[in-house]
Formats: structure tokens, sequence, C-alpha cells
């Protein structure tokens, strides 16, 4: 596929990286769990993308995080605040309402 | 597993990033990158293909430091971009003009050889441009990081003014009434004088000019303002009439310029009567002959510019 249709693309994909983690991290997760649970769900994410962006939710407070350390590698494990998922609420009603503006734009029977 | 370049690769990481959260990121990059290489040997990989495909996948350590701490990777961002252009435009349009005109006027005062003078003056000119170039840049660099408010917000009130385009009647007029008081001065002082000194009438300008150097100044007179009221006439100024208003600028400067040097340009017994007399030095004539040659280029060149400023109006509109 050509190139502006790549950067089209990415436009339109970013954000949706934000939604996907507050959803997904409901569940507690660590790093490179959510980045597979990501692609699993059919999200293309780069893992220099995603780590800095969970720091920064950690920062909005949107996402808190803990270390477990009894396990044998220590991982650093994220869940959703509660604020987290409240702005997951609000972005899931923003994207519903896109999905039915966008589908109204290809409906054949203009509803006057 | 070649840890090494793991190693080195979060060690770049995180050096430039604040001290508080270093060892946070280091001990969580570590776990990222382990888990990633392992998936990979797990599908067969061999360990060390397998680390370099990961770190080659997160790329350039410093842009991910920077994805770390929010830190731009650009030097002026799109909220800063237009006002630093615009005031570096302002800027250098106006210090290095001013520079080179300044150390030149400096030099020829201070009887510098020709070479020297013309020398500085570039030196100067261009050492102008390099430092409003670096210092604006460097003060909007510190803004973009800083986060400060530029206080420059576009609002509708900024827009510009519908320029004149300088031809319009109002120009016509103002030309023919400054043409006509021009020729009136130079006939008077010649023929009547302003100054009169023991009943005595004396020219301002060298009597040895009058008739056929004055005359020469009196037609560029009369060609500039014909060359206003064409302009007016057609409603614009176009290339052409630039030309010719750059060429009788020229003219003007290489005439006043050349009589000037060679001490022809005011008349002697004028000076003498209204400066020497009166206890001026020579110094201070020499001074003043400087000052007044570069306020004849001066105003020259501003008209030169003028005119091609009107074509560049004109054709805007």
């Amino acid at each position: 596929m050509s190139e502006s249709f790549d950067t089209h693309l990415q436009e339109l994909r970013r954000g949706t990286i934000v939604l996907a983690c507050l959803q997904l991290l409901r569940t507690p997760g660590y790093g490179y769990g959510l980045l597979e649970e990501l692609q699993h769900h059919g999200f293309a994410t780069d893992a220099n993308t995603l780590y800095p962006l969970l720091r920064r939710l950690e920062k909005q407070g949107f996402l808190t995080s803990e270390w477990h350390t009894e396990e044998p590698r220590p991982r650093k494990f994220y869940s959703t605040s509660a604020d987290g998922v409240r702005l997951a609420e609000t972005l899931t009603a923003e994207w519903t309402a896109l999905t039915s503006a966008i589908t109204s734009l290809s409906d054949d029977t203009p509803t006057a | 597993m070649n840890t090494a370049l793991v190693e080195r690769y979060i060690t770049s990481t995180i050096r430039s990033l604040p001290q508080h959260i270093q060892d946070d990121v280091r001990a969580e990059l570590t776990t990222s990158i382990t888990d990633a290489i392992d998936a990979r040997t797990e599908q067969g990989e061999d360990p060390e293909t397998a680390e370099r495909a990961v770190l080659t996948e997160l790329g350039d350590p410093a842009v991910l430091a920077a994805e770390y701490v929010d830190r731009p990777l650009h030097l002026i961002g799109p909220r800063y971009f237009l006002t630093w252009w615009r005031l570096l435009k302002l800027l250098l349009t106006i210090v290095p003009a001013v520079a080179f005109a300044g150390v030149a006027l400096a030099q020829l005062i201070a009887q510098e050889p020709i070479g020297a003078v013309i020398g500085e003056s570039i030196a100067a000119g261009i050492s102008a441009v390099v430092h409003v170039f670096f210092w604006v840049t460097l003060v909007f660099a510190i803004l973009e990081r800083s986060g400060a408010d530029a206080g420059a917000r576009w609002d509708v009130d900024q827009l510009p003014e519908p320029q004149s385009t300088g031809v319009g009647r109002v120009d016509a007029i103002a030309s023919v009434i400054f043409g006509i008081l021009a020729v009136a001065v130079i006939l008077w002082d010649q023929l009547r004088g302003f100054v009169r000194i023991d009943g005595e009438s004396l020219p301002i300008l060298h009597p040895q000019l009058w008739p056929w150097w004055l005359l020469g100044l009196i037609t560029l007179i009369v060609a500039e303002v014909a060359l206003a009221i064409v302009a007016s006439a057609r409603k614009r100024w176009t290339t052409g009439s630039a030309v010719i208003n750059t060429g009788l600028a020229v003219v003007f400067l290489s005439w006043a310029l050349m009589l000037l040097g060679r001490g022809r340009l005011l008349n002697p017994d004028f000076l003498d009567a209204v400066f020497l007399d009166t206890g001026v030095g020579p110094d201070t004539m020499r001074i003043l002959g400087i000052v007044l040659a570069f306020g004849i280029v001066g105003v020259s060149l501003w008209d030169i510019i003028d005119g091609w400023l009107k074509v560049r109006r004109g054709a805007r509109r």
C-alpha cells in the first residue's frame, strides 16, 4: 500500500491504543503481556509506543501500577484506575458515535 | 545470550531520563525486552538474532527516551514557529542594515582606508545576521522546552490593512508640490541666496554648478515628478517605472557623491562663513561631510527600494 495510505491509517489508529489499553487493563497486566494481548485483539502496536504510553497514562492518573516481585522475573503490573474507567467510557461512547456517523455517510437512503 | 547488548541499550535509554525514574524504567524495560527475546527464542529463533531483532524493533534509544518524558524532538514546534519566523524576518530587515551602516560610518570617520571600511562593514553585517539568527532561535528553543507562553495569539484585527500602493492621486500631487519646491529652492539659492553676510548673498550650493550641473539636477527632479504622474494615471507602478526610478536614483547618487567628494557640492565661501569662521574645526567638517554622504546614500537607497515595493504591492492586488 502506498505511503500516503500509511500516514492516514496511522492518524486514524492513533488514540485507539489508549482506549484498548484502558479496557484491557481493567484486569491488571504488564508491558510485554499487554503488547501480545493488543496484537491478539488486532491492534497493531509497537513496543516503543506502548511502554512510554503506559507510563504517561500512569502519570496522568488513568492507570495505577504495582511491582510483582514474587515471580522469578519482577514485573510492573498496571491496572486501570477509577479515572481511567471513566475515560474509557467516554472514549467508547465517542467511538460508538463516530461509528454511526461514519456509517451514515455511506447510507444509500438518506434520512431526511 | 549477549546481555551486554541489552544492558548497553537500556543504559543509553535511561541516561537522559530524570534521576528518580531511571531505576524504575531500567527494571521494567529489562523485563519487557527479556520477555520479547524469550518469546522469539521459544519460536526456535537463535538467541542472538532474537536479541538484535527486539532491540532493532525498539529503535533509537534517544527517541524512546524522548517518548518516556514527552520531550520534543524538534527545535521549534508549531506553537512557536510562526512567532519565531515573524520576529526573525522583522529583525533581519533592520539589524544587519543598521550594523553595516553604523560600522561603515564609524570607520569612515576614523579615516580607515576604504578597503578596511568595506571589509569591516560587510563583516559587521554578516555577523549581525548570524547573531540575530542564533539568539532569536535560542530564545524560542528555550520557550519551546519550558512551555512558556510567547503571548502572541492571532486575532482578526491583525489582518493586514489594504495597503496604499503609492499610486493614488495624493501621491502624485505630493510629488509635484515637492518637485516645485525643490526647483524653487535651488533657483532661489543660486539667484537670490538664502544666506546674507555683510549684505552679500551667499549661495549654499557651489556657484560653479550653475547653470549646467544644476539644470541637470532640475531635469532629474522633473523626471521623478513625471514618473509619479504617469504611475498615478496608470493607477499602478510597473516594473518599467521601478527600473527608471532606480536609474534616476543612481544618477542622482553619483551626481551628489562625485561633487561632494571633489568638494564641489557646497559653496566654500558659505562653509567658511558659517562654520569655519565660527570655530568649527576641519575635522568636524569632514565628519559632517561623511554624515551628509550617508544621508544622500540612505535617501537614494530608500527611494530605489520604495519603487520596487510599490511594484510588488501593485502586483498583489
